[in-house]
């Protein structure tokens, strides 16, 4: 038996200690705490003595919903519904109210009543209609290890809004990041980046450049309510080049709430000198329900601990429209805007003409063109990078057990790369692409006969890329337009202790590019490439015994090749090397495995062992040729996409142990391998081995200053030995040591607003190192010490 | 269920539109202004004799064919003045790159390299702004009968400050690599 805290329980008073990935697991504690924290309130004069009773139930099916929670905001009572969907809560004075409703598989809900009198009300909430993966993420969150595992949580994600999406995401096991520089970050699952993870916004596939190793995913992470990472198969039910993995970025429907709410979060951070600010305002007036979020970052040259990171600084500038109207109980709409704006700094020192400029690079201690001063200015390299995000999606009730939803998402790129170059051309951008995406989708889900819950969908997809010829240069990828139809269903069977699913999906991808030719004069050729992609997956959940739960997972997946393997053709900068496309490129076949445990020991020692292994034929991957290329900047190497079998395996784990309810303990290991099958190599960009630990005291603390806390962590990254040394420019990094620590508080001020405040210290040992999955290892150390203060206020 | 209807119709009203157009257009070829495509380096005897070129010409840029590579063949115990010339040659008429370099000369320098045991030395004859030599013009001496190579490299934004720069040693100056092109040379 499960319950349900959400991601935003701490807008309730009685929070249990939290040290930012630990949820509470047992509810009827908090509920005895909760009604604890009351007895002040009955030592006033008051008239206490109302009855608040009624029902909870599903809004479309009108089934009653038992086990969901009901808490009083302003109180913290609470109470959770019996078999019958009932609540009943005493002893309430009169006045007004914020219910905060939750139930596992449900979006939490916050409702404003006044109460004057005894008052019977029923209660609705949303059934989410989700598959086995997504249950885990929204669902399982009293399921210490799977939650955590699996997702990161609102107050995770405000506390660190200064940093990038995928830099926030490390926190979700299996996650690792592949940086370039400061600025740029993109997520690596399980070994997989790039092509092969989607990202999934707002239910939105992330269109845009995602090719790039050195382009970052535009999205705000304020805008989410959590972020998570999909491994299964409700993988399926989203867009179609994922090798098995894909990160959700979601937010959380607007409160039925009739006042102003919102929020103010800002975030110092010492390197770098950085500003961050959010703010959030969201509201369930007559016409609608409405929230806006805002983001403003400024962020100027980060500091490694001998030198400043010349032009690394950043801004960013995102704004976020959400609308919700439930015309009916049966019928409900969503519109949802979000323009996200940033202007990257790239370090000066890491532009390099040709291979003696990378060695000389190489063999410097400090990079060429470190300035002595901070400055906040951005010159060349950098980017510039402007995307637009448009969603519209409707959902209707059939009946108690059909849902029917259409979507649309329109995304519009636009991508500008400026370089150093002659005669003021430095602001000419060197690449300058957009690319307009539109999305449609229509889904059905059912609860068909016994209990089978069936998810279905037709998607088409269309995107338009095309190159501005402002670059003088020829274009690295060409224009072109891609057309994509897919289909998909999975199926789930929930019997007692058992949890059956099996998917299957479809895509027809059309791709038409049309190149220049490198030869003068130059020419345009055409091409029309088909591919069609099928998936299969199916999983098995099984609870051995209440303690013990087993997850497994199979799943065949095949991956077309996308524009840049099949077309790109241009010199890499970074890398100092000619990059060429190859059309003759088939679809990557991939077989994986995932098997996860789960063991939880009398409520105090939280264990996750999970292991995986994939095998994918023609694997697409960039073979250095053996000739080198003369051009008048010198001999540069050739790469080629060519295609491998190639297998990666892994574990993570985790342990947790709370050994009083004061103090809780986390470590979590993962390891990961790839290998080459065909050459006998080892994979590149594979993460290294990690280990990390953390211990957090807290205390619960009394009426107006509570949850106060203090936390220390460890992470030491391994050196990456697997690999070798001809299969780089030069050895991986030593292994390193990080040494972190928090310390944060809420208080609560009048009118039920809240003020949470932290300092959080990040490699306060100052040590000066290099990471494996940092392409600008090459040039520079990563930055040193890093105090960062943030404060956040919700009303 | 009928305003479900309208949302069909306007998906389909969409998609409609989008297949409208399925090829994509001809793009527009960029003007690539900024390529080098051919190095000439003359070298003229100060006192009388044959005048010397060396080029390098990479028409078609990094792909394609391969560059056409001329070395020399000097006088021994000779004085030569060198000119450098720099040219894009897929634009009609050809453009000069070396006057955008000569424009720039605060951000560039050019670095003479001698090897393979070729006996001559190359010496700075022009400077920038702040008095710092650039390399489009030099002055060469030759030695005895000898052959090996002769490289130049142009760097952009070199820290011409950093210690040999001015005397044409590149191992300090940093910068971007514009240029770097080698030459086989034989003195007789």
């Amino acid at each position: 038996m499960s319950f349900f805290i959400s991601g935003d329980s701490l807008k309730t008073t009685y929070e249990t200690i939290s040290a930012g990935l630990f949820k509470p697991d047992n509810m009827k504690i908090q509920v005895l705490f909760g009604l604890f924290l009351l007895f002040p309130f009955f030592s006033q004069a008051q008239e206490c003595n109302l009855t608040i009773t009624g029902h909870v139930r599903d809004m479309g099916t009108n089934i009653p919903l038992e086990f969901a929670t009901v808490f009083l905001e302003e109180t913290g009572q609470g109470t959770l519904s019996d078999s019958t969907g009932l609540f009943k809560l005493e002893n309430i004075c009169e006045g007004e109210y914020h219910f905060y409703l939750t139930h596992i598989a449900c979006d939490p809900k916050q409702i404003y009543f006044k109460i004057s009198k005894d008052t019977v009300i029923d209660l609705y909430l949303n059934h989410h209609f989700e598959l086995l993966d997504e249950v885990v993420v929204h669902a399982s969150r009293d399921e210490n290890s799977t939650q955590e595992s699996n997702s990161v949580s609102r107050e995770n994600i405000t506390s660190e809004s200064n940093k990038n999406l995928s830099d926030i995401l490390e926190q979700v096991a299996g996650v690792s990041v592949l940086k370039s520089g400061t600025g740029i970050s993109k997520p690596v699952v399980h070994g997989m980046y790039g092509n092969r993870v989607a990202i999934v916004n707002n239910g939105i596939q992330q269109a845009g450049q995602q090719w790039g190793n050195d382009h970052a995913p535009e999205i705000d992470p304020f805008v989410a309510d959590h972020l998570s990472v999909v491994k299964g198969a409700g993988a399926l039910a989203y867009g179609g080049n994922s090798l098995g993995s894909v990160v959700l970025v979601e937010t959380k429907p607007i409160d039925e709430d009739p006042h102003l709410h919102g929020e103010a979060n800002y975030v110092f951070q010492s390197n770098g000198l950085g500003n961050t600010l959010n703010l959030k305002v969201e509201e369930k007036a007559d016409w609608a329900s409405w929230r806006i979020s805002g983001t403003y970052k400024l962020i100027g040259d980060h500091k490694a601990p001998e030198y400043f990171l010349t032009n690394t600084g950043k801004r960013e500038a995102n704004i976020a429209l959400q609308l919700e109207k439930n015309f009916s109980n049966k019928w409900s709409s969503e519109l949802y805007y979000s323009l996200f704006n940033t202007d990257i700094g790239i370090l000066r020192g890491s532009h390099v003409g040709n291979l003696t400029d990378l060695e000389d690079a190489l063999s410097r201690d400090v990079p060429f063109f470190t300035q002595d001063d901070f400055s906040y200015n951005i010159e060349a390299p950098r980017q510039e990078v402007s995307h637009h995000l448009l969603k519209l999606s409707t959902k209707y009730l059939i009946d108690d057990s059909k849902v029917l939803s259409f979507k649309y998402g329109g995304q519009l790129n636009q991508r500008k790369e400026f370089d150093v170059r002659r005669s003021e051309r430095s602001d000419i951008p060197a690449l300058s692409l957009d690319q307009h995406m539109h999305f449609i989708e229509g889904q059905f889900s059912a609860s068909l006969w016994q209990d089978v819950f069936l998810k279905t969908g037709l998607q088409f997809n269309f995107t338009d890329n095309t190159n501005n010829p402002e670059t003088g240069i020829l274009p690295l990828i060409p224009d072109y337009r891609a057309f994509q139809t897919s289909a998909f269903a999975i199926a789930q069977k929930e019997m007692d202790r058992l949890l059956l699913e099996l998917g299957g999906r479809y895509d027809l991808k059309q791709l038409n590019a049309v190149t220049i030719t490198q030869s003068q004069p130059h020419s345009i050729e055409r091409y029309n490439l088909v591919f069609h992609n099928y998936s299969f997956s199916g999983g098995v959940k099984f609870k051995v015994a209440p303690q013990f739960t087993t997850n497994l997972n199979l799943g065949y997946m095949l991956r077309a090749p996308e524009v840049n393997e099949l077309f790109s053709f241009g010199l890499h900068q970074g890398v100092s090397g000619i990059e060429e496309g190859n059309r003759m490129l088939q679809a990557e076949r991939s077989t994986k495995i995932l098997w996860s445990n789960d063991l939880k020991v009398k409520d105090k020692l939280f264990l996750q062992a999970l292991g995986y292994y994939q095998q994918v034929n023609d694997y697409i991957y960039l073979q250095p040729q053996s000739e080198y290329r003369l051009t008048i900047r010198g001999a540069f190497p050739v790469f080629l996409y060519e295609q491998t079998d190639a297998e990666i395996f892994g574990a993570d784990f985790m342990a947790k142990y709370i050994p009083v309810e004061s103090l809780d303990f986390l470590v979590r290991y993962a390891i990961i391998r790839g290998k080459d099958l065909t050459n006998d190599l080892y994979l590149i960009n594979m993460p290294s081995d990690n280990i990390f630990g953390q211990a957090v005291y807290s205390w619960k603390g009394g009426d107006l200053l509570w949850n106060l806390r203090f936390g220390v962590n460890g992470k030491y990254v391994f050196e990456q030995k697997n690999i070798q040394p001809e299969q780089d420019f030069v050895l991986p990094p030593d292994a390193y040591f990080l040494l972190g620590a928090t310390v944060g508080a809420h208080f609560k001020l009048k009118n039920d607003s809240l003020l949470k405040l932290s300092i959080k210290g990040e490699n306060l040992l100052n040590s000066s190192y290099r990471d494996y999955l940092n392409r600008f290892r090459y040039f520079a150390d990563e930055p040193g010490i890093n105090v960062s203060f943030n404060a956040n206020y919700t009303f | 269920m009928q305003t479900i209807n309208k949302y069909i119709l306007l998906a389909g009203v969409v998609a409609i539109s989008i297949f409208a157009s399925c090829e994509k257009d001809d793009p527009e070829i960029p003007h690539e202004e900024e390529v080098i495509t051919t190095l000439t380096y003359t070298l003229t005897p100060v006192s009388g004799g044959d005048v010397v070129t060396m080029t390098f010409q990479d028409l078609d840029g990094d792909g394609g064919n391969d560059p056409v590579i001329t070395g020399g063949t000097l006088a021994a115990n000779t004085a030569y003045v060198g000119e450098l010339n720099l040219l894009n040659e897929t634009e009609t008429p050809a453009h000069d790159i070396g006057a955008e370099v000569k424009e720039e000369d605060e951000e560039h320098q050019f670095f003479y390299q001698v090897a393979g045991g070729l006996n001559l030395s190359v010496t700075y004859a022009d400077v920038d702004a702040d008095g710092n030599p650039v390399g489009l013009s030099t002055t060469l001496s030759s030695g005895d009968a000898s052959q090996g190579q002769l490289t130049i490299i142009l760097r952009h934004q070199p820290d011409k400050g950093a210690a040999g720069v001015s005397t044409g040693d590149v191992t300090n100056a940093g910068g971007e690599t514009d240029i770097e092109v080698t030459f086989d040379v034989e003195i007789i």
